[in-house]
């Protein structure tokens, strides 16, 4: 059973088609990564993913579990028990500290527990600044208390759209060595990103244009092992995307 | 407490699916209760944002005082109308000369002759004395209830005047005291001036109210106190003439020149037209009262619309995080509710303040600190704000999650 499955996924807003007939597989443990110009579709597909909308088309089966028709209720109870969000601008709570952000998503999820955000803290190098607002902290410590946040509850998916877009190279650094380490803990992770250099971390790199998958590329620093019950199905659907854009 | 801290027993918690696999699914014991950490969400919202925060505070601060205020001024408007109206009543009184003087009923009766014809509206004589009822000590007071009642239009009787012997029209003060009704009976007993001891049964026929220390007494025939205390002179004894003061000053010389045990007094009334309009300024305040709280609850659930709108981006971040709309909604009412309270209380204070200061500039009386207006006016401001910010609420519930990602 694969962690997550797209088949023949579309959405559409009125006339727009943000996504078109997608097909995609991840593993327990993989770390994806998306790539595309922008509009291509890519944080549609993330909100599909990540439970906060519904496709127009097609089945998501996350977990075995097929949410792609649930109630908004129960995609929130999914969203809190299965997902770890990361997000571009960080979204931290203005008026809560650095470990209050984190508990929120504790609070939301079963009960705060302060030792245990504490830890994720000090996991992401800011327990420090555990008792600082997010308005002194610079954006790498602010993304790093996202990612705190987002692990918190240990998802069985970790979802970051263009996670170091704000970021300055140093705080890319730190924050892709953090994702590094919790891909090596076993977390599947994907991440929408511009940058080559956050893809080439990423086992698979799925590329969207218009809407549609246009190639998928394997990543050779991982390929001595890349599951092969995967790689037919890769090849498929890279061919099925290539040949719609050709 | 102890069962929140299993997961799955949480509320709300039952529809969502297990997970395949489960690292760690119990949190070490030693975290907070859900309940602390969300009072401690709703107050750094408040502290946190307080710039914010300080417009809806003061504006239910505001709506506060001059609630409390302006309802302080309307229940306390009838004490003093009371207390103007008592001059309506009796204008001339006798008293007993200094120096052994005494007044008698063929005095009192007597009286009515120095006036002009026809002008005088009654003439009430009282003999007072104290007596027991369950061992606590009462003033009983003996006249005649049907001329008091003419003397004394301004007392506000619940329940009936007495008309048969044996009844009795008790003062507010002395039914708070004893829990007496109308229909209520109670045991009069004590010592006639004599040493003859008496016990006796009395109906109250009435509660009596008039804003003064009348509301400490019991007000029983003259036949009935007679009765009990052996016939005696009068302790006082109230006119009520419709006449000029020259034509009173008259009669009350020519009184005291023939009857040399009998002390004669004017005593000052205003006019009529002064009662009727502090009932008309009672009415506005009524009205002023009703749109100072349609005014308050706009002007909150305005502030809380701006306050939600603004934190559109907060509500969706919560929902990706797994908020149920019930967790939303009891944040900002947690917050709404809070700020009522801190509102409410704030304007119990200054509403006191602003009421002592309309009554002493207006009426030239000082008001009366009541800790039980304050107590209102904090549950009034908890649900003025409370109710107008359920609109805005709804309205929070609405946000989609998808625009967090989508950064709008
Ligand atoms: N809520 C929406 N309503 C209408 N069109 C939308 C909405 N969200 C996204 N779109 C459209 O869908 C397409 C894909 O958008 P998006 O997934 O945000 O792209 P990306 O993240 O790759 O930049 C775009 O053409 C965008 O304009
Ligand atoms: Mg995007």
């Amino acid at each position: 059973m694969s962690l997550l499955e797209l088949r023949g996924v579309s959405k559409t807003y009125g006339n727009v088609r943000a996504l078109w007939d997608i097909d995609l597989t991840v593993e327990e443990g993989q770390w994806i990564a998306i790539m595309g110009p922008s509009g291509s579709g890519k944080t549609t597909m993330m909100n599909i993913v990540g439970c906060m909308d519904r496709p127009s088309q097609g089945e998501v089966r996350l977990g075995g579990v097929n949410i792609s028709q649930e109630s908004g209720k129960n995609l929130t109870a999914i969203r809190r028990d299965k997902i770890g969000l990361i997000f571009q601008q960080f979204h931290l709570i203005n008026y809560l500290t650095a470990l209050e952000n984190v508990m929120v998503a504790q609070y939301y999820h079963s009960l705060p527990d302060e030792k245990e955000a504490l830890l994720a803290l000090e996991r992401v190098g800011l327990k420090e600044r555990a008792k600082h607002l997010p308005s002194q902290l610079s954006g790498g410590e602010q993304q790093r208390v996202c990612i705190a946040r987002a692990l918190i509850n240990y998802p069985m998916l970790i979802l970051a759209d263009e996670p170091t877009g704000n970021l300055d190279e140093a705080n890319e650094k730190v924050v892709l060595g953090i994702l590094r380490q919790l891909h090596q803990e076993g977390s599947a992770i994907i991440v929408v990103t511009h940058d080559p250099e956050v893809a080439e971390e990423a086992q698979r790199t799925v590329v969207l244009e218009h809407g549609r998958i246009a190639r998928i590329i394997e990543n050779d620093k991982w390929n001595k092992w890349n599951s092969v019950e995967n790689s037919a199905a890769n090849n498929e659907e890279n061919g099925k995307g290539g040949a719609a854009d050709a | 407490m102890a069962d929140e801290r299993k997961r799955e027993d949480a509320p709300g918690r039952e529809d969502a699916p297990k997970r395949a696999a489960e690292p760690r699914r119990e949190r070490p014991a030693g975290g907070m209760g859900r309940r602390a950490f969300y009072l401690r969400m709703v107050a750094s919202s408040i502290i946190r944002r307080r710039s914010r925060m300080l417009v809806a505070l003061l504006a239910v601060a505001i709506g506060a005082t001059v609630l409390s205020g302006l309802v302080t001024i309307y229940y306390d408007i009838p004490r003093q109308m009371g207390q103007e109206f008592r001059s309506y009543g009796a204008n001339f009184i006798l008293v007993p000369s200094g120096g052994g003087g005494s007044l008698s009923a063929a005095e009192a009766e007597r009286a009515r002759e120095y006036f002009p014809a026809g002008s005088v509206v009654g003439i009430a004589p009282y003999r007072y004395q104290t007596a027991k009822i369950n061992e606590q000590p009462f003033m009983v007071a003996g006249t005649d209830l049907a001329e008091a009642r003419k003397t004394s239009p301004y007392w506000f009787v619940s329940g009936d005047w007495p008309e048969s012997a044996g009844q009795a029209l008790i003062g507010q003060e002395v039914a708070d005291t004893i829990r007496l009704l109308p229909g209520s009976v109670f045991t009069l007993t004590g010592a006639a001036p004599d040493g003859k001891s008496f016990s006796r049964d009395f109906h109250v026929s009435g509660v009596m109210q008039t804003g003064g220390t009348e509301e400490a007494f019991i007000f029983v025939s003259l036949g009935d106190f007679d009765g009990l205390m052996g016939e005696g002179a009068f302790d006082v004894v109230e006119c009520s003439v419709l006449a000029a003061e020259a034509e009173l000053s008259a009669a009350a010389g020519r009184i005291a020149a023939d009857m040399p045990g009998v002390a004669p007094r004017l005593v000052r009334r205003v006019t009529q037209s002064e009662g009727t309009v502090l009932a008309k300024l009672q009415s506005l305040v009524y009205l002023v009262t009703v749109v100072v709280l349609l005014l308050t609850m706009i002007c909150v659930a305005t502030t809380m619309m701006a306050v939600v709108a603004e934190r559109r981006k907060e509500i969706g971040l919560k929902k990706t995080l797994g908020a149920a709309n019930s967790g939303i909604v009891s944040e900002f009412l947690g917050e709404g509710v809070f700020l009522g309270g801190l509102g409410g209380l704030l304007g119990g204070g200054l509403g006191f303040v602003f009421a002592q200061m309309v009554s002493s500039r207006v009426f030239y009386r000082s008001i009366a600190l009541r800790p039980a207006l304050i107590l209102v006016t904090l549950i009034v401001s908890v649900l003025v704000t409370g109710l107008a910010c359920l609109l805005p609420i709804r309205g929070a519930t609405e946000v989609d999650p998808a625009i967090v990602l989508r950064g709008e």
